[in-house]
């Protein structure tokens, strides 16, 4: 799970038309369900999820509280939502690119750096162990897990940095030579 | 993996998707001490107060005891003979309880090998008990997620999920909901590869990152999109409703309809909220005199909290509640 997307609206579960005083009641209900100490959310989220969606519902209700702020919110545009299998990290992107074949560790690595993308950053954005993606970049395929996995942990460092993710995670996996990878232990 | 999803607008309409005829219900809750026996025993008199047929099911299989919820003697026969085969019917154990329309068969008390039925047998059970003729089978789970209890739970028409407002009676009621969505999952995947997804979900700390239902979703849509096509209609049709029971406060009643949008938004999960049952000593006292408090003129505020409930399952509608 990451940072909750969807519109401010979304996040405090109120329609854009909502006024003043239904917007209150969101936030209220919210800080109910979210909030310290909260009862049932009890064990559904980890401290930093749950630290990540207080952070949300906050942000959300600063600014459609504020009638100037959400005047501007309503007038921008907004991106389009992605459906829930096309989970694209809250990062800023570039245009996705597409990098020649074959795609090696060392060449994701090139692209990170250059963009400016700490592996700490894809890490927390996709709950995909640093140590993964230490090994991706490394090629060190023996350590990696199956590829059915593997391929959603490209898609997801092709994604923060700016790369097409289905492509760069297809290219990468053309080029381990491996029958049958087995997952390894986390 | 997933984005939470947005918060639902609190229900205000009767849930307009056509119901499969509401027959087979069933309570679980994943731990013990939270009423679930009680409230089985309560609801099934309720409804047979209503001019329902009912049969009460004792499926707590090593610990039975609904007999002593009704006030009634540990019948003679119990599921475990049918179970073992020495008795034939199903229908030849069930036994009156001095309510008119309310019928009870008994858990197995008597010996633990009941607690572990198999595959076969349980299967036998359930049809015997689908193909009961009544207009409400109502089965009472044991505690715990295993295989035995949620696969009750699942083959029922309405799944009834107690808790209380205590953090451990929550843990138990996510890891209940989640284990039984997994279970459903697994038989519904098709494919090698979809199925080892999701047994590698079951495991909690598997290194895939799947943490949630709908990380399962995205990671089985990467290998295959029909699989997951599959896979989400499963989920779309696994609607278990919550009932929080032992209820002290508003806030306590409003936890029902905030654990609904938890599951919504964060396990992708449409669960609805049956009700509240308030807390009374008067129950209690009940208990202690071995009387169903349901029956009880002192039965008070739980007993129309039961009655609610019953209505509105009957009805198929979910309460609404402005949540505080």
């Amino acid at each position: 799970m990451k940072t909750p997307r969807g519109t401010h609206y979304e996040i405090l579960g109120i329609e854009p038309s909502a006024t003043g005083e239904e917007l209150e009641e969101a936030y209220r209900r919210c800080l109910a369900l979210y909030g310290e100490g909260a009862l049932a959310i009890y064990s559904l989220l980890e401290p930093e999820e749950l630290r990540a969606v207080r952070a949300r519902v906050d942000e959300a209700y600063r600014v459609l509280s504020d009638p100037d702020r959400r005047r501007e919110y309503d007038a921008s545009p907004r991106e389009p939502e992605p459906d829930d299998t096309d989970a694209a990290p809250d990062l800023p992107r570039p245009e996705p690119a597409v990098l020649p074949e074959p795609v090696t560790g060392p060449d994701l690595r090139r692209v990170r750096e250059a963009r400016g993308v700490a592996l700490k950053e894809i890490a927390i954005a996709s709950k995909i162990g640093v140590r993964f993606l230490e090994y991706i970049e490394a090629d060190r395929h023996a350590d990696l897990p199956a590829v059915v996995y593997l391929r959603g942990f490209l898609q997801e460092y092709a994604r923060a940095v700016g790369l097409d993710p289905q492509r760069t995670a297809a290219s990468y996996l053309a080029r381990l030579a491996r029958p049958g990878p087995r997952a390894t232990g986390a | 993996m997933s984005a939470a999803q947005p918060i639902a607008a609190p229900a205000r309409v009767p849930s307009a998707s056509p119901h499969p005829p509401r027959r087979i219900w069933s309570i679980g809750g994943g731990k013990g001490g939270i009423g679930k026996s009680l409230l089985a025993a309560s609801l099934g008199a309720q409804l047979a107060r209503m001019g329902k047929r009912v049969v009460l099911v004792d499926a707590d299989l090593g610990g039975a005891n609904l007999h002593t919820c009704l006030g009634v003697a540990g019948p003679p026969l119990t599921l475990g003979d049918f179970i073992q085969r020495r008795v034939e019917r199903i229908e030849d154990v069930a036994v009156e309880t001095g309510r008119p329309g309310l019928r009870l068969i008994s858990g197995a008390s008597d010996f633990l090998s009941a607690a572990n039925i198999n595959y076969a047998q349980k299967v036998r059970v359930l049809n015997r008990i689908k193909a009961l003729d009544v207009d409400v089978v109502l089965m009472d789970l044991g505690a715990g997620t295993a295989y035995n209890i949620i696969d009750f739970f699942l083959a029922s028409d309405v799944s009834l999920l107690v808790v209380v407002p205590e953090p451990t009676s929550i843990e138990n009621g996510y890891r209940f909901i989640k284990s039984a969505l997994y279970r459903r999952l697994r038989r519904a995947a098709q494919g090698d590869e979809v199925r080892r997804i999701v047994d590698s979900a079951i495991d909690a700390r598997n290194p895939s990152g799947i943490r949630t239902p709908l990380d399962l979703l995205a990671a089985v849509e990467r290998e295959d999109a029909a699989a997951a096509e599959a896979l989400r209609r499963e989920l779309r049709g696994y609607q278990p409703h919550f009932i929080v029971n032992q209820v002290r406060s508003d806030a306590d009643a409003a936890i029902g309809q905030q654990l609904v949008t938890a599951c919504a938004r964060h396990l992708g999960i449409r669960s609805t909220y049956a009700g509240f049952v308030r807390y009374d000593d008067a129950v209690w006292r009940c208990v202690r005199q071995r009387r169903l408090f349901v029956d009880d003129p002192e039965g008070g505020r739980p007993a129309e909290d039961v009655q609610k409930i019953a209505a509105g399952l009957l009805k198929g509608e979910n309460l609404t509640l402005p949540w505080s």
